[in-house]
């Protein structure tokens, strides 16, 4: 099954060039609901889904802290693996995507948890959303698929929608990983001509700290985790 | 619960006090996080409403321009015809003087000699045949009722014969030449609102022909079943000197 599911990965990708036509490239995966489960988590079978799902809102307790109150804001949600465990932990789960398709599957997923939202984004950017609204923003294993400018808009914008003192949280492989070094060879293995558009791109702690600080965020933390990522976390001043 | 909890005096201790405080502003900062979860979902339907609205006012937007457009169009067309009917006038008070003139009524009767001995006219250029018209269901997306101002110009539409015979071909001849276009194309619309067409079940076509300066008579024509062709609209157009 988990094969099969990954032959049809394959086939379901789109050329280097089009990376930056991001809701071509996620409706394209999201077709097949496996193959979107792969694209965005990795594997497709529920438990495991729940369980990296329950792994990631540890990170986020530990790192910019969940409250029963919180209005929370993910980008990128996919097939909001995160967004249905948090919905349980939080005052409303709101989840942003750039796919129809992957919202799709999310929408199945989330039939018995009112407390949540699914908002399609027409483009980069979190222009469907109103500004002050949020007490937390996050956005994970979402920036390896994005350009850095790309990456840089959704810091913006999470400024923007956040609430005075409210947080955000952003993560991406990085290069000086076992995980990110293995990642990074195994995009450099793939013939020039065949890298798929959605192959995953690390940042540097630098980078994830100078987007945060470039668009005005204070206590800006950036953070190894123990799954060999890195997240940049940060709080909008009252 | 309407508003915001009144803050009370607790009973006890201050300690208790703390507690019954810190509880009633835990209630405000809930109602408070309510609100902006309404503010968004609120925020998210204005920007459903705006997204239709905005559609409107473009499809508006552009009516108007059109109308402006034709309003322009008329008003040339108008001006046009003033200054042909003033040439006229002059021509005919023109042609009224050399009737009356001597050499004129001199040549009478030669004159009447050459109409007798004239030929028969001959056939048009192109030889075309004139094609008959035909019962056609049909609608033209790109009108072409207008004023051509480009060297070219591509009338779109789609179109069947009522007594349900396949179109083979379509064309569209000026002034007698024939501009071959593409048909087969699809109409998901026209089917949905027509109902299926067995014999032309992707009736939409396109024909781009080219628009020399000066009046032409436009025929758009189908072929039907591969063999007869058949008129489906005529209509006399004006082209204007490319560039203008």
């Amino acid at each position: 099954m988990s094969d099969e599911a990954k032959a049809r990965w394959q086939a379901a990708s789109s050329s280097l060039g089009e990376r930056s036509a991001y809701k071509k490239v996620w409706d394209l995966q999201a077709r097949d609901p496996d193959v979107a489960s792969l694209s965005v988590a990795g594997h497709t079978d529920e438990t495991t889904l729940e369980l990296t799902a329950r792994g990631f809102i540890d990170t986020l307790k530990s790192t910019v802290g969940v409250s029963p109150d919180d209005v929370v804001l993910e980008i990128g949600c996919g097939i909001a693996r995160v967004g249905r465990p948090l919905s349980r932990e939080c005052l409303h789960w709101f989840g942003a995507d750039i796919s129809a398709g992957m919202l799709g599957h999310a929408a199945a997923r989330l039939g018995d948890r009112p407390n949540t939202t699914l908002v399609e984004l027409s483009t980069v950017g979190l222009q469907e959303f109103p500004g002050d609204a949020f007490d937390l923003v996050y956005c994970t294993v979402v920036f390896m698929h994005l350009f850095e400018w790309d990456r840089y808009r959704y810091v913006e914008e999470a400024f923007r929608v956040l609430r005075p003192g409210g947080r955000c949280y952003f993560d991406n492989f990085s290069l000086d990983s076992e995980h990110g070094w293995n990642v990074f060879t195994e995009g450099a293995r793939y013939p020039l001509e065949r890298r798929p558009a959605h192959l995953s791109m690390s940042s540097s702690r630098e980078e994830l700290g100078t987007y945060l600080r470039r668009a005005g965020f204070t206590d800006v933390r950036v953070h190894d985790l123990p799954n060999e990522l890195i997240a940049a976390t940060g709080r909008k001043p009252d | 619960m309407d508003g915001i909890p009144p803050v009370s005096p607790a009973p006890g201790g201050p300690v208790s006090r703390v507690a019954a405080l810190e509880a009633e502003l835990g209630a405000v900062r809930r109602r408070e996080a309510e609100f902006r979860a309404k503010m968004v979902h609120e925020f998210l339907d204005r920007g459903e409403r705006n997204t239709y609205v905005h559609v409107l006012h473009e499809e508006r937007a552009a009516l108007i321009k059109r109308q402006q457009e034709s309003f322009a169009d008329l008003e040339d067309l108008t001006r046009k015809l003033e200054a042909e009917s003033a040439r006229a006038a002059e021509l005919e008070a023109e042609l009224g003087e050399v009737r009356r003139s001597l050499a004129w009524r001199l040549a009478a009767p030669l004159r009447a000699a050459a109409r007798a001995l004239r030929r028969p006219a001959p056939v048009p250029a192109a030889g075309r045949a004139q094609v008959e018209g035909g019962v056609f269901t049909y609608y033209l997306h790109t009108s072409p009722f207008r004023m051509y101002r480009d060297a070219r110009f591509t009338l779109r539409g789609w179109a069947w014969p009522q007594d349900g015979r396949a179109v083979t071909a379509v064309r569209v001849c000026i002034d007698g030449r024939a501009f071959d276009g593409r048909h087969g194309l699809e109409e998901p619309e026209v089917v949905k609102r027509y109902g299926p067409q067995p014999a032309n079940p992707r009736p939409g076509f396109e024909v781009t022909f080219e628009t020399p300066a000066g009046r032409h008579s436009l025929s758009l024509e189908a072929q039907v079943e591969g063999a007869a062709w058949r008129r489906i609209m005529a209509t006399s157009i004006w082209c204007e000197p490319h560039g203008r």
